[in-house]
């Protein structure tokens, strides 16, 4: 077993660009799904009253309150030209105590944008009336003061009395886009099975003292802890340098990953045993990965599918039952218990496609004679 | 040594080998020719226990090896005819995984990587990837995987298949000298007449999955020793001429290619002179003329009325 890994390992050190290119696959694909790395959006302010300069700053200041928004002041003609050729999808025009929305289309960024302007514009309004009626100018850092911390505050709370968590498509999509292309370095590495077969290197092992379940194991190791290594590399990548709220349990999503890595090493495994040449499993291989995320709704939000039939055929693949874990362990805070059950069902998917793989690659050698 | 017992091998109905008989006696260099598809690679993989025969025995020192492979497996090397290596590593490299999982370690898996290596002659190109081998480089490194657990019996499986002259020649030099120099026991196979003719004692003949002749080369070529051929250049073939030639009394078959002409006549027949009468009546110029001893290609030709790479 340690000789088939060593040979294994060996062929990667010299051409390690496949593994190298599909961790990047996994981050780009993820970043540019799901809307790039969490940055505010940037919208332009100007102003055209006389004391431009003056109303600019005191808004500038006041809007800039919410990590969601970077409010950047900018010439006038920019900022209508930037509108116009669609660069920008709004602009806001200050007045003293007004404004208005520049735009070409009502795109959602509008209605986030004029919220929030709104917002911040009804607040000064109310301050400064207050500070006109009593004559206090310190009047709005009490207000700020207060409100910081009212003594009426609105907090949701769920069934089990915990926080209703807010739900990231981002991390969903970047676990989705991890776990597709996981499947394909897990499949392509089970591949060398075949292509070992092919090229003659299977029946030296076969005539040697090496005995045959120890070469299956070989195999099955190296491709998972290739694969494993790909995924660890893009969820730490995420969590310490994106930094995406993967949430505490680290080790619990490794050892999700770890049952996915292995059921989807065992698929591979029974299509190797379907397939003659490495060739054909390259030719079938990826035309059905692509499938599976689909059909387990790993691009959708939640409840998206509701076709039994479509979900019955998502639950026949690992990948529903791992986002279904992660995500429970992401924005629910599951324990190990409460992830059991998917983690017991990849587990079976696992066993059973490795069983019927294994004897397939042992029948499609036909009369070859055992250890 | 070792020896198979009316082996057969059926695929799917159809039978691949039928009732092959062989045997090799230690230190022995044993040829297997046939042209392909005669079952040869079948035959060999039987022996080398890859798959199981349908029916018949294959001893070794006696004792059946059908079902209990570990035997045969320890003391047998096997060349296969393609190039079973990992071409993204090194010579060295392979050979150490090779050797590793023969159960090699340390000093004496580095000694046997070294001596394989020197037997092949690549010691020097060791450290460099087999994928920037030549095809003849390849298959030295494919023999030399088949010699890290120092085997008394090495089948190679025509291991000179589209390589140069000269690398065919270290090939073949390599085979000679562990079959003399190390008394390996050597089941060599190919469609190469003049390879099995310069290496091997005995030879089995194979045709559609059957041994249709054995022996050592003069039992064999004694199988055509009742004939002489005699080979002529003319300056023209006139088809009359010819039929004149296949009236001769002696004469047993005449074969055209384009200005020769080979006659095969029943031994003791002198021909000579009436050929020479006969083109000169003709008015047909006689370049030249020689007469040959047969070889293994014309024994095979005699048996199955094809050449081997028909």
């Amino acid at each position: 077993m340690k000789s088939v890994l060593w040979a294994q390992f060996s062929k990667d050190k010299r051409n390690p660009i496949l593994v190298l290119a599909l961790i990047m696959g996994s981050i780009l694909a993820t970043l540019f799904f799901s809307g790039g790395i969490q940055t505010p959006t940037k919208v332009v302010i100007f102003s055209e009253e006389d004391n431009a300069e003056e109303i600019e700053k005191k808004w500038e200041d006041r809007l800039n309150v919410d990590n969601a928004f970077e409010f950047v002041v900018t010439d006038p003609d920019q900022a209508r030209e930037e509108v116009r050729d669609g660069n920008i999808d709004v602009a806001v025009q200050l007045m003293e105590m007004d404004y208005r929305l520049l735009v070409i289309s009502e795109l959602p960024t509008v209605s986030m944008v004029r919220q929030h302007v709104d917002k911040v514009f009804q607040q000064e309004a109310q301050i400064s009336s207050l500070i006109d009626a009593t004559g206090d100018e310190n009047i709005r850092s009490e207000i700020e003061n207060y409100l910081a911390d009212a003594p009426v505050q609105i907090e949701a709370q769920g069934l089990d009395s915990k926080e209703v968590p807010s739900y990231n498509m981002s991390i969903q999509l970047m676990f989705a886009f991890t776990f597709l292309i996981s499947m394909f370095l897990a499949g392509f590495k089970v591949n060398n099975v075949t292509n070992d077969k092919v090229s003659g290197v299977w029946n030296r092992m076969i005539l040697s003292p090496i005995n045959k379940s120890s070469m299956y194991i070989g195999y099955i190791l190296y491709s998972f802890l290739v694969t494993m290594f790909q995924i660890v590399v893009v969820l730490i990548v995420f969590k310490y340098v994106m930094n995406y709220e993967l949430g505490d349990n680290l080790w619990t999503l490794i050892i999700i990953s770890a049952l996915f890595t292995f059921s989807m090493i065992s698929i591979a495994m029974l299509l190797t045993g379907l397939v003659k040449s490495p060739e054909q499993f390259y030719a079938i291989y990826p035309s059905i990965i692509p499938l599976i995320p689909l059909i387990s709704g790993a691009y959708m939000m939640p409840g998206t599918i509701t076709n039994k039939v479509l979900l019955f055929i998502g639950d026949l693949f690992p990948m529903a039952h791992a986002m279904d874990a992660t995500m429970s362990v992401i924005f629910y805070d599951a324990n190990f218990n409460e992830i059991l059950m998917p983690l017991l069902i990849m587990l079976l998917i696992g066993i059973i496609a490795m069983g019927i793989g294994v004897n397939l690659i042992e029948r499609r050698g036909g009369s070859t004679a055992t250890k | 040594m070792l020896e198979t017992i009316n082996v057969s091998k059926s695929f799917k109905g159809k039978k691949a080998v039928q009732d092959v008989n062989l045997y090799l006696d230690r230190g022995e260099s044993v040829g297997l020719l046939g042209p392909n598809g005669a079952g040869k690679s079948t035959t060999i993989s039987m022996i080398s226990t890859l798959i199981k025969p349908t029916s018949g025995e294959i001893k070794l020192n006696g004792v059946n090896t059908v079902n209990k492979p570990a035997d045969i497996r320890r003391v047998l090397g096997v060349v296969p005819q393609e190039l079973a290596l990992y071409q993204e590593l090194s010579a060295y490299e392979n050979l150490k995984f090779f050797g590793s999982i023969y159960k090699l370690k340390g000093k004496e898996l580095e000694n046997s990587i070294q001596h394989a290596l020197e037997i092949v002659g690549l010691k020097d190109r060791q450290k460099d990837l087999v994928k920037t081998f030549s095809g003849g480089m390849k298959r030295r490194v494919n023999i030399a995987a088949a010699l890290l657990h120092k085997p008394q019996i090495l089948i190679l499986d025509e291991p000179t298949v589209g390589i140069d002259p000269q690398s065919r020649s270290h090939i073949l030099e390599t085979v000679r000298s562990l079959n003399e120099t190390d008394g390996t026991t050597i089941l060599y196979t190919s469609h190469y007449m003049e390879e099995v003719e310069q290496l091997c004692d005995r030879v089995y003949i194979m045709d559609h999955g059957e041994v249709i002749a054995a022996g050592s080369k003069a039992e064999l070529l004694s199988i055509l020793s009742s004939e002489d051929t005699i080979k002529l250049e003319l300056s023209m073939i006139d088809e009359l001429f010819v039929e004149k030639i296949k009236k001769l009394e002696g004469v047993r078959k005449v074969e055209t290619a384009s200005s020769q002409l080979k006659v095969i006549a029943k031994k003791g027949s002198n021909l000579i002179s009436e050929l020479v009468y006969l083109a000169d009546s003709h008015q047909i110029q006689l370049l030249n003329f020689q007469t040959e001893s047969p070889s293994l290609e014309d024994v095979f030709l005699h048996l199955t009325g094809r050449t081997l790479r028909d």
